[in-house]
């Protein structure tokens, strides 16, 4: 295939999450041109003439030009599938301004793959394939994994939408396997991981860090879904066994976590942080002695595929892909989801490792790093999924 | 008592809407004080539908929300203050820079506290804490005695979301009205005198609860009953867990959880975990008749919370004739007598709430009865409404 792919990368704001521009940036560099639409959260720009950057501004005005220019440009040139368009729109019930002001843009440009990153919007999209756009989706966190499952409705969309989509990205096995609860066909799956820009740890060194008490720390914001409140019983159990550790929230805390701190007795022993730069993520991760991961959904955590690429040991739960590529004892350690006893124990056992057994597996950690994380894995595998629909 | 009385006492109370049907609480105080003589103004910061039937004079606090009401109140307010309550306007803009607000605090406050001060009130109540903030001193102001419930969340939780919320309150004269001793021991703790605190629990209605019309109900399959919003606070993830023991030991049950909140997704998606989803029903909010239902068709009541002021919906479990595991959060530990209305167990310990649920369910009939006759006539005897009333009247006589 010699034509340059046309490719809309579309998570409805822009610029997107740190995973997803890591994606755009990488594709533009592989002879494909990417388009970016919906809505401006701040001026972005992007040094690859590929990207073309088609968002609007949020305000009413923006929007109400920006609506203009597409409505005026399809009128002139492109009348039949603006009729088309508007046709599918008013059998959908589905034909005011605001999502007019969406689809007209992606209707001009006709990017040849049409992308889509959360899965809660899919029925929005469907319609591009009427104009010979193929329709991808990424299978991504909690719009697979619980919602529908706390929303009927949401899964009845699933289930009359997924059958219809071209092609999929899952960010996980795991997460394959329960899209296709909602009529997924795994044939048109592609499990394409998380690639981390390796770069970015070329300098991490694998030294231990010399800490009196055991250092913990956990990274990510206080969603009930990542588990803090079992992480905070366990270090309960470890304190009332007189075992001395820190536990390092980055994130910031909830009330109900706040709560729960006081409640336990664990203020001395808890240290929260709110929001920091990457780098200093790193440098705080770097100086703990175990990143602990206690979320009870995830697709495949970026922050634990960081902490192994940054020589560090890693504990995570057993929630979603995580153990895809967390090997227990292996290069890192794993527990049950919403296990509170396991985990406490787990915690003393990693504290009591030799620094030898330590090091093999921070080794082993960024060999799989290395393996099948890297960008480089990451925009090849979404490419060849471009390529082969 | 104040029948004999010529002159009318008055209580403002102050709450954020208008009490509902539901509300039996606020319903049933306003009432017993109308009922022996006391007249009831209600200030309010929203009106609400059905609360006409309460009888009393609403006052609906001016909105200061938007640019546009904050400029129109503003003005009035300032007109009032000028023309209308100059004298209480002036004793409020000092009272309030003697407690150290700045200039433009002290305007603000007398703009909106403005719709207090034409009252001529005996007592002014705040329904909860978090109400008094900035209106620390409209009740001296207006020359009335300050009264400030605690009603569990404001008293526990609002101090940790805003650091220091109560410091200027707990500094004034107040009569103090908490659900149960731990609230009251609390409260002691900020340096507020015992007499100062009085311990009036909740009540609910006993004809309406009463288990004289209890179906038997087979005694192998466990229906367990939860009333509860889907709030962290109520320890429903924690509930989860325990019945996921159960599960793992073949125990059969049914988990209802009357009431809707924040948290459906996150207990939802825990319920799927345990793999327990199938024995658990979320039916959201229900009316009263289908909750009386619920409490008819279950044979275990649980309020595994991790903080509770009292807990209005064991009271009505208890009066229904059901068996309750509770919770020791704080007012729980009033609520039921371990062991011999019910049960208490420590919280954030599944597996000791699973082991209870057991045992309590393994239990012989002789002593399930034992418990829950126990259980019925303390609820009709301590937490009625008419003691309830009593209880009220006291503390505006004080």
């Amino acid at each position: 295939m010699n034509k340059t792919l046309k490719i809309a990368i579309y998570s409805g704001e822009i610029p997107s999450t740190t995973f997803i521009e890591r994606l755009i940036k990488g594709l533009s560099e592989k002879n494909c041109q990417i388009i970016l639409f919906g809505g401006l959260k701040k001026r972005t720009a992007y040094a690859s003439k590929n990207i073309l950057v088609k968002g609007y501004k949020r305000n009413k005005i923006s929007k109400g030009i920006y609506l203009l220019y597409y409505t005026l440009l399809l009128t002139l040139f492109k009348h039949k599938d603006k009729k088309q368009l508007d046709n599918i729109l008013k059998a959908q019930s589905k034909n005011d301004l605001y999502d007019k002001v969406k689809y007209y843009p992606v209707l001009w440009h006709k990017p040849d793959v049409f992308h889509i990153q959360w899965a809660k919007g899919v029925n929005e999209w469907l319609w591009v394939q009427s104009f010979g756009i193929k329709l991808v989706l990424s299978l991504r966190g909690a719009h697979i994994n619980y919602s529908p499952i706390a929303n009927q409705d949401l899964a009845n969309t699933y289930k009359a939408s997924f059958p219809k989509v071209d092609a999929f990205h899952a960010v996980s096995k795991a997460i394959a396997k329960e899209a296709t609860k909602y009529g997924a066909d795994i044939n048109k799956i592609d499990v394409v991981y998380s690639g981390l820009d390796l770069d970015l740890f070329k300098n991490a060194n694998d030294n231990l860090p010399e800490n009196e008490v055991l250092q913990v720390i956990s990274v990510g914001r206080p969603h009930w879904k990542k588990g803090y409140a079992y992480a905070l019983d366990a270090f309960k159990l470890l304190l009332d066994q007189n075992f001395q550790f820190k536990y390092t929230i980055v994130g910031g805390v909830n009330l109900e976590l706040q709560y729960q701190i006081e409640e336990l007795g664990l203020k001395p022993y808890v240290n929260v942080i709110n929001h920091v730069s990457f780098d200093e993520v790193q440098r705080l991760i770097k100086s703990s002695d175990l990143l602990l991961l206690p979320s009870t959904e995830e697709g495949i955590a970026n922050v634990v595929l960081e902490a192994m690429a940054n020589g560090k040991l890693v504990l995570t739960t057993n929630c979603g892909g995580m153990e895809e590529t967390v090997i227990d004892g292996e290069n890192g350690f794993v527990i049950p989801i919403r296990n509170t006893t396991e985990m406490a124990s787990k915690i003393i056992k990693v504290s009591n490792l030799s620094n030898q057994e330590k090091q093999q597996i921070i080794t082993n950690a960024r060999e799989i790093i290395h393996k099948q994380h890297t960008n480089d894995l990451m925009v090849e595998g979404m490419l060849q999924l471009y390529q082969s629909i | 008592m104040t029948k004999s009385n010529t002159y009318t006492q008055t209580v403002g109370l102050v709450l954020s809407a208008a009490p509902g049907y539901s509300e039996t609480f606020f319903r049933n105080k306003i009432r017993g004080l109308q009922a022996n003589g006391i007249k009831v103004i209600l200030f309010v910061d929203y009106p609400s539908n059905d609360s006409n039937d309460l009888n009393c004079n609403i006052v609906v606090a001016p909105k200061f929300d938007g640019f546009i009401n904050q400029f129109l109140n503003s003005i009035i307010a300032i007109l009032k203050a000028v023309f209308m309550t100059p004298k209480a306007s002036l004793i409020h803009l000092k009272l309030d820079k003697a407690d150290g607000l700045s200039f433009k605090q002290r305007i603000i406050n007398l703009t909106r506290n403005q719709y207090f001060l034409n009252h001529d009130l005996d007592w002014l109540h705040f329904g909860y804490g978090m109400l008094a903030s900035n209106r620390e001193n409209v009740a001296q102001t207006i020359k009335a005695k300050m009264g400030v419930s605690f009603r569990g969340y404001d008293l526990y939780l609002s101090p940790l979301k805003h650091i220091n919320c109560y410091m200027r309150l707990f500094s004034k004269t107040i009569q103090y009205h908490v659900l149960s001793h731990k609230m009251k021991e609390k409260l002691m703790t900020q340096h507020i005198s015992e007499d100062d605190i009085k311990v009036i629990t909740p009540a609910i209605n006993t004809s309406t609860f009463s288990n004289s019309q209890r179906k038997e109900i087979p005694n192998d399959t466990l229906q367990i009953l939860c009333v509860s919003r889907l709030h962290w606070v109520k320890g429903i993830h924690y509930l989860l867990e325990a019945l996921a023991f159960l599960k793992r030991d073949n125990i059969d049950f049914k988990l209802t959880i009357i009431g809707d909140g924040e948290e459906k997704e996150r207990l939802i998606f825990a319920a799927h975990q345990y793999q327990i989803l199938d024995q658990v029903t979320f039916t959201g909010k229900l009316p009263q008749s289908q909750v009386i239902d619920y409490y008819k068709s279950s044979n275990l009541y649980v309020q595994y919370s991790i903080q509770e002021g009292f807990g209005n919906a064991v009271l009505e479990a208890q009066a229904m004739g059901l068996l309750c595991v509770v919770s020791d959060a704080d007012g729980l530990q009033q609520n039921i007598l371990h062991d011999k209305t019910g049960w208490i167990v420590p919280k954030r310990n599944p597996k000791a709430l699973a082991e209870k649920i057991v045992e309590v369910h393994r239990l012989s009939s002789e002593k399930k009865h034992a418990i829950t006759e126990a259980a019925v006539h303390r609820v009709n005897t301590d937490f009625s409404l008419e003691v309830q009333n009593k209880l009220f009247l006291e503390f505006y006589k004080g």
